[in-house]
């Protein structure tokens, strides 16, 4: 038997592997990393972030540092999340995937994130990281890297943190690439990380994590879901399928909404994956219909939560949705349906008369109050309802009608007030009526 | 769906092919109520319009009394609320996207969602949500009007359509069912294959297509088909339903006598149950019940009647109404 040649290329791996994936999302991989050493180390469960535990506060008593710097010398992303032991970074976390016995992570899937970021943005890289026991070093360069057939790359053991309060990693990259130095230089890079990193992970910013990007706070941006009580019934929906739970809710945004914000937001446990989708990916334009503005309330968020992360829908780039998982095309349906009334409902607030019901349905758009999406996960499950307003008895309501001006001089003339105006004749003449015709 | 309502068009209590379609589908209901499966306790949610007709049926013969009835017409609520035959009867004045999602996920259901328009984008809307929604045991059924689209319908597809200069023809009928169902429809359809006599085989495949494409995330269950129905009272309609089940549902469906009827169709492949309704007198009638059922070549020997109609007779007899006038 003679074989043919199928083995991995190094090369390969550094020109392919980067082309998908753009530099903003390659240091969020490494603020993914960062956050998930901090999740394993506290055993912070996800469920926990996204939804509270019993109503107590998610907020941990010590949450981990993440400082990013951007420019066009260099990348640094270090941490106070705890560190990376010296048996993974042996074994595990220069490898390419996952060994069947690793540790698994929560925001780490594939294995990949790292080294792709790496490779993305430089040349040269230093990694140091301490556990409060024990720290390693590793520093090598990717050209001479590339040159070697030996995959391995050279690690130097150093002393540990000391505390766990200073455990953690520091992955500083050089000799960036020239066009993603080209890139930083354009300018906006830097406020692209902060942008996308406050959309992102807007379940761990002053959570569990505080980030900053180029000595700027990034704060969460909040996806803003809204009820109104007795009027405004969020949808809620959620399931287990193959080691994944679902939790899906759908509702109108409160306040001002701009078509930005408007659509599907989906989590792979807690980090946003998709955010403010209208594409046929969440069904729009295929179950439901196209996006228009008038829809610009509408807002959802699907939550996919496993122990598993290769189990959740993410792609590798997590920016994307793997339109083929089995958990996903159930979730897909469920978003479409509970959608719809959401829709018909927004619809309803442009007809093509103007009614009293539609004035309702404004007030009930505007009139929507916050609400997290831990208070509607844990209402039974539901599909969106709107329950119109009790009519409000009317105490008055409005005479108008047109008299011939003939007719009101008469009245003018019989009164003997010449200057009398027709709205205080139409007051005389009613009130005349009511008082000589009508018994109490 | 900015059309009349069909409460305004059909004088709906005379149509006898759609009557016989209703006496079939209770006929099956009983059927799986006598091998266990709790009829009586399901929720039936449909279009009631002014009539009510599937809903006194259920309600009288089968003794459904959660019964749920839709109507997005709202010029018609105070006629649809006096109407009401029975306090049992829910009304919403929503379309059946908005309460689809609200069926109870612990009930199960028959849900019928007969419509009078032809296959239009939120049709297969709908079905997606009840596939998505409806627990296992549940029944769907999905009427539809398999004429051609008329021109108010083709004028959502080309608002430019002009019916003063162009006549409506399959290459616009194609165009219709490819605005509202292109990934149901099979590749590579010609125009002709949208021809007037076509229209209810492309109609049955965006259906089927529809109930397979939404079951199948479910996983534990499928989508076990029971009705095919072709008729015609004034417009030719198509019924097609089943239920939503797995294994013990479809032990269930094997285990009842439905399978013995003449308009049981468990698969879509073959063609759908034609009900044929023979215009006959009062007098032709009560002779032809005293043969009935009758043997394959038996024909009246006092009239003449087609051996076909004879057989068409045989089949659906038993669930025809007779109408006389009543002088109130």
């Amino acid at each position: 038997m003679k074989y043919a040649s199928a083995e991995v290329r190094k090369q390969f791996f550094i020109d392919m592997f980067t082309r998908d994936i753009s530099l903003e999302d390659c240091v969020l991989d490494l603020i993914d990393n960062s956050v998930d050493s901090y999740l394993l180390k506290h055993d912070v469960s996800i469920s926990r972030l996204v939804f509270g535990s019993n109503g107590s506060p998610n907020v941990v008593a010590d949450p981990g540092r993440i400082e990013v710097t951007c420019n066009d010398r260099q990348i640094r992303v270090v941490d106070t999340c705890g560190g990376i032991s010296r048996e993974r970074a042996l074994h595990e976390v220069f490898c390419f995937g996952h060994s069947e016995g690793d540790e698994l992570g929560k925001l780490g899937a594939y294995g990949v994130g790292m080294k792709r970021a790496l490779f993305k943005i430089g040349n040269s890289f230093h990694i140091v990281s301490r556990t409060s026991s024990e720290g390693f070093e590793v520093s090598f360069k990717l050209d001479e890297w590339a040159d070697r057939a030996d995959w391995r790359v050279p690690i130097v053991f150093v002393e540990g943190a000391g505390s766990e309060k200073r455990a953690g990693t520091s992955i500083t990259i050089t000799e960036l690439h020239e066009e993603v130095a080209l890139r930083i230089k354009e300018g906006g890079v830097p406020n692209n990380i902060l942008e996308d990193a406050s959309s992102t992970y807007p379940y761990f910013l002053g959570e569990c994590v505080n980030l900053r990007i180029d000595h700027t706070d990034v704060n969460p941006q909040l996806i803003r879901l809204g009820e109104l009580n007795g009027v405004v019934r969020p949808a809620n929906e959620r399931f287990e399928q193959n080691g994944v739970r679902v939790t899906l809710a759908a509702t109108v945004a409160p306040g001002q909404r701009k078509s930005e914000d408007a659509g599907w937001y989906v989590l792979c446990n807690g980090r946003v994956v998709v955010r403010a989708d209208k594409t046929n990916l969440t069904g729009w334009s295929r179950e439901l219909a196209s996006f228009q503005p008038k829809y610009r309330s509408f807002v959802g968020i699907a939550s996919f939560e496993s122990d598993e992360p290769l189990k959740l829908p993410w792609t590798t780039t997590k920016r994307d949705l793997n339109r083929e998982s089995g958990v996903f095309i159930k979730a897909r349906g469920l978003m479409a349906a509970m959608s719809k009334p959401i829709l018909t409902f927004l619809n309803s607030q442009y007809p093509s008369d103007t009614t009293v019901e539609m004035a309702d349905i404004r007030d009930a758009v505007g009139g929507v109050k916050e609400t997290s999406f831990k208070d509607i996960a844990a209402k039974p499950i539901a599909g969106f309802l709107y329950t119109p307003p009790k009519k409000k008895e009317k105490k008055t309501e409005w005479i108008r009608y047109q008299a011939d001006v003939s007719s009101l001089d008469r009245v003018r003339r019989h009164l003997r007030r010449p200057s009398m105006g027709p709205g205080d004749i139409g007051r005389f003449t009613f009130d005349h009526y009511l008082k000589t015709e009508c018994s109490e | 769906m900015n059309h009349v309502s069909s409460s305004y068009r059909v004088q709906y209590d005379v149509r006898p092919a759609k009557q016989v379609e209703r006496r079939m589908i209770v006929d099956a209901l009983q059927r799986l109520a006598a091998v266990g499966l709790p009829i009586a306790d399901y929720q039936y949610t449909g279009f009631g319009a002014i009539y009510f007709i599937d809903f006194i049926l259920l309600h009288k013969l089968l003794g459904l009394n959660k019964l749920l009835s839709l109507e997005q017409e709202t010029s018609l609520e105070s006629r649809v609320r006096f109407n009401r035959p029975f306090s049992c009867i829910d009304i919403r004045m929503v379309p059946a996207s908005s309460e689809i999602p609200n069926l109870s996920r612990d009930a199960r259901h028959i849900l019928w969602l007969d419509y009078d328009g032809v296959i239009q984008k939120g049709f297969i809307s709908d079905i997606q949500s009840a596939l998505t929604i409806l627990s296992p045991g549940s029944i769907l059924l999905v009427t539809v009007d398999v004429e051609p689209p008329e021109d108010r319908d083709y004028r959502e597809v080309d608002p430019s359509f002009d019916s003063s200069k162009e006549v409506l023809g399959p290459k616009h009928w194609k165009r219709y069912f490819e605005y509202h169902a292109s990934s149901y429809l099979k590749l590579g359809l010609s125009d002709d294959d949208f021809g007037k006599s076509q229209l209810i085989l492309r109609s049955t495949e965006i259906l089927r297509a529809g109930f397979t494409r939404w079951i199948v995330a479910r996983g534990e269950v499928e989508f076990l088909p029971m009705f095919n129905f072709a008729y015609k009272d004034s417009h030719a309609m198509l019924t097609m339903g089943g239920m939503i089940g797995g294994r013990s549902e479809k032990r269930l469906l094997t285990a009842s006598s439905i399978s013995d009827t003449v308009y049981y169709r468990n698969d879509f492949d073959s063609p759908p149950f034609e009900i044929h309704v023979p215009r006959l007198t009062r007098k032709e009638r009560i002779y032809l019940d005293r043969e009935m059922p009758c043997e394959d070549d038996w024909t009246p020997g006092d009239f003449t009647l087609a051996s076909e109609d004879v057989l068409h007779y045989r089949d659906i007899y038993r669930f025809l109404p007779a109408f006389a006038e009543i002088l109130l």
